[in-house]
């Protein structure tokens, strides 16, 4: 019953904030927090397992579904703090709270159709609505509506592709059927092979891999950083759970065959090493954390090319690790952009030293995306990698590990750089107390200290901004010691 | 075959024909009900009442977006005409029940497009019959083929939206018609997607109407020419403000 709850308060506060968002933006946010909290404590009531019948469906909560819904509802609940605070439309938490509403049935259910089918509705927002507020916002771009349209395709489309695939592995006259259409075992090896591969493109038109990755790019220079891990995190993670658990179920172990463990690699290694070089090679930090995403998704991929149990568990790790850990990445940026105003790595020399506070959260975030031996995201990259590559997995998984270390260490040394003149001019990132109090205004200390509150949290704004990225670099931190289970 | 199917089926792709290839967006709008409406109806076997319900709302709530995107866009064109479009539909209506009646032939045991339903039964290769979900693999070719060109090759447009309503309808059909019927929770989802890719739909084409309407305007030097305050009108659509 808890399931149903909080599908149903997130699916509902999730809505209403959109809704309301243009004219009431405050209330709006404020909805959206108390929604993620309130969704936060029913993930942390939920018990590990429990099911409840809703229209001839059974819904399943696992501890897959719990450790996803608090980490997400989490993560959740400081970035729409963030996102009061760093100003601009809210385009964040509404679609975010959709997101994982459609996120926790979908995992929660044992029809692959129905996952796939409320994922693809439920993603859409994340999509319009910061990609339709990005083309209010820049009327100057002749490119953000069309950038919008097609993200919104490409998120129905592999959500169709995905649907068109199941029903094929469902129908009795589909290679699964059993009703010896394909009695000869060449050709229903080929038919299990091509649903495997139809479902990774729908995973890869899902994700924006390369080499769909065209429109991801474009989107995540027109919107907030806080909104593109609502777009290719969350979302992504649980379409990708539910094409995995499909995968395995419907089409088996045997499905991946020599061409197929090919094609599969191929997809994700490409953008592995080109996400990778691309944010190794990009100043402007919404690439960065943009195509890290994608290089993420790359990895997650290689589990299709097993679909052996240990790959699937390696995957679920890697998934909920990731995405946290780019929430966190993504809160950084923001708050960046918030209070110094660049986006580029020259504009933004200084930045750990003007706010310690930032460079700490930072520094956890680094940690989080690297990953140490015994830590879940480590050892689930290494199982996902080598699992796929065999030999030569080794060597890759540390080629891998290397690249948030360049690209997130590129970031960390502008950081300890001279101040420039953009970080220089912004807030300092350390607390102050101005002692201010309303003018005109007198009356006893307890009730001046009341009084001084909001001008105080007016004054330490950039502090403040700054734990919360501390506090999601600790979730990112969690889940990437724990993984699914953390 | 029962009349009625064959009679639903008509309907869905006459109206999905009459959506993409008429140039009044009322029509189109009209068009697209009788099409999504008659899917609907579609019964074999008949749905609960909810079911039927959650399907209909959704079918008028989705022509209903639409409505709302075409009432100030730009007018649709076809490049076929109705005549052309017509052919088309049923040309890949035609295919996609041979194919259906073909599958159903060979595994005619199992519940696949044209099955009995018995699963599990062995491979017989039997007379070719056109039953319910060969209907309906049938409908769903056709709105893809009617949807495929305006959503790939259109310009974003109201004739976008409907591409992209029909196709998803398309895909929709398709499911049942392959793998049988939905859950009710099934029937919720694909009824939410239906909605889903409307509204989405509508919305870009509202916006890709303010947006071509400012262009005009700037071309035009006119900057009062929203003066009614109507954001998305043809001749005086503005790109709303941009208030944070």
């Amino acid at each position: 019953m808890t399931l149903f709850l909080l599908t149903s308060v997130a699916l509902g506060a999730g809505i209403a904030t959109i809704l309301i968002g243009d004219v009431r933006r405050d209330l709006a946010l404020v909805i959206g927090f108390v929604a993620s909290v309130v969704v936060f404590a029913i993930a942390l009531a939920m018990p590990p397992e429990e099911s409840v019948v809703v229209g001839q469906v059974g819904l399943v909560g696992t501890p897959l579904v719990r450790a996803m819904t608090v980490a997400w509802s989490a993560s959740l609940a400081v970035v729409s703090l963030l996102e009061l605070e760093v100003g601009g439309r809210p385009t964040v938490t509404g679609p975010s709270l959709i997101g994982l509403a459609v996120g926790a049935l979908a995992l929660s259910t044992p029809d692959p159709a129905i996952a796939v089918t409320t994922l693809a509705a439920g993603a859409v927002a994340g999509v319009l609505v910061p990609g339709l507020y990005g083309w209010l916002d820049g009327p100057g771009s002749t490119t953000r509506l069309p950038t919008t349209s097609r993200g919104v395709l490409a998120i129905l489309g592999s959500g169709l592709v995905a649907i068109v695939a199941i029903a094929w592995g469902a129908s009795a006259a589909g290679p699964l059927g059993g009703t010896g259409l394909l009695q000869d075992g060449t050709d229903a090896r080929l038919a299990t092979g091509l649903a495997l591969v139809t479902i990774v493109v729908a995973v890869a038109l899902r994700t924006g891999m390369i080499p769909f990755h065209v429109w991801a790019a474009r989107f995540m220079e027109g919107v907030s950083p806080l909104a593109i891990p609502a777009a290719f995190t969350w979302g992504t993670a649980a379409f990708v759970l539910a094409a995995l658990d499909w995968s395995q179920v419907a089409l088996g172990p045997t499905a991946a065959g020599e061409v197929e463990r090919l094609l599969i690699i191929g997809l994700g290694l490409v953008s592995v090493v080109l996400g990778g070089l691309a944010a190794m090679l990009h100043d402007d930090i919404e690439h960065v954390l943009g195509y890290s995403i994608l290089a993420d998704a790359g990895v997650a991929v290689l589990a299709f090319a097993s679909l052996e149990p240990a790959a699937a568990a390696a995957a679920r790790d890697w998934l909920v690790a990731s995405a946290t850990v780019k929430t966190a990445l993504a809160g950084w940026a923001a708050v960046v952009r918030a209070i110094y105003g660049g986006h580029r790595l020259a504009e933004l020399g200084g930045w750990a030293r003007r706010s310690p506070v930032l460079g700490l959260a930072f520094t956890g975030i680094l940690v989080a995306a690297i990953g140490l031996p015994g830590m879940a995201l480590f050892d689930a990259r290494s199982t996902l990698i080598t699992g796929a590559t065999g030999g030569i997995g080794g060597l890759l998984t540390l080629a891998v590990a290397a690249m948030p270390a360049i690209y997130l260490g590129r970031i960390a040394l502008s950081g300890i750089a001279p101040i420039t003149a953009a970080v220089g001019t912004g807030p300092s990132g350390w607390p102050t107390w101005t002692g201010g109090r309303a003018a005109g205004w007198s009356g006893g200390p307890l009730v001046q200290a009341i009084r001084a509150v909001p001008t105080e949290l007016r004054a330490n704004r950039a502090p403040l901004m700054a734990v919360g990225v501390v506090a999601l670099a600790a979730m990112a931190l969690a889940t990437a010691m724990g993984g699914a289970g953390g | 075959m029962n009349l009625a199917l064959v009679a639903i089926v008509l309907a869905i792709v006459a109206g999905a024909v009459v959506a993409v290839s008429t140039r009044e967006s009322a029509g189109a709008a009209i068009g697209l009900a009788v099409s999504l409406v008659a899917a609907a109806l579609f019964f074999d076997p008949l749905p609960s009442a909810a079911v039927l319900g959650v399907r209909i709302v959704a079918a008028l709530l989705a022509a209903a977006l639409v409505r709302w995107a075409g009432r100030h866009g730009t007018r649709q064109l076809s490049a076929l005409g109705w005549p052309g479009e017509a052919l088309l539909a049923t040309a890949a209506a035609v295919a996609g029940l041979g194919v259906a009646v073909g599958l159903a032939s060979i595994g005619i045991g199992g519940g696949g497009p044209g099955g009995s339903g018995d699963e599990g039964a062995p491979a017989i290769l039997q007379p070719a019959s056109i039953t319910a979900m060969a209907l309906l693999v049938g409908a769903g070719c056709g709105l893809l083929v009617l949807g495929a060109a305006p959503l790939v090759h259109g310009r974003q447009s109201v004739r976008r939206a409907i591409g992209l309503v029909l196709v998803t309808q398309a895909v929709l059909l398709i499911r049942v018609g392959l793998a049988g019927a939905a859950s009710d929770l099934e029937e919720v989802a694909r009824a939410a997607l239906l909605v889903t890719s409307a509204a989405s739909g509508a919305a870009l084409a509202r916006a890709a109407a303010a947006a071509a309407a400012a262009r005009r305007g700037d071309r035009d030097g006119d900057g009062d020419a929203d003066a009614d305050g109507d954001p998305i009108s043809t001749t005086t659509a503005r790109r709303p403000s941009t208030s944070a």
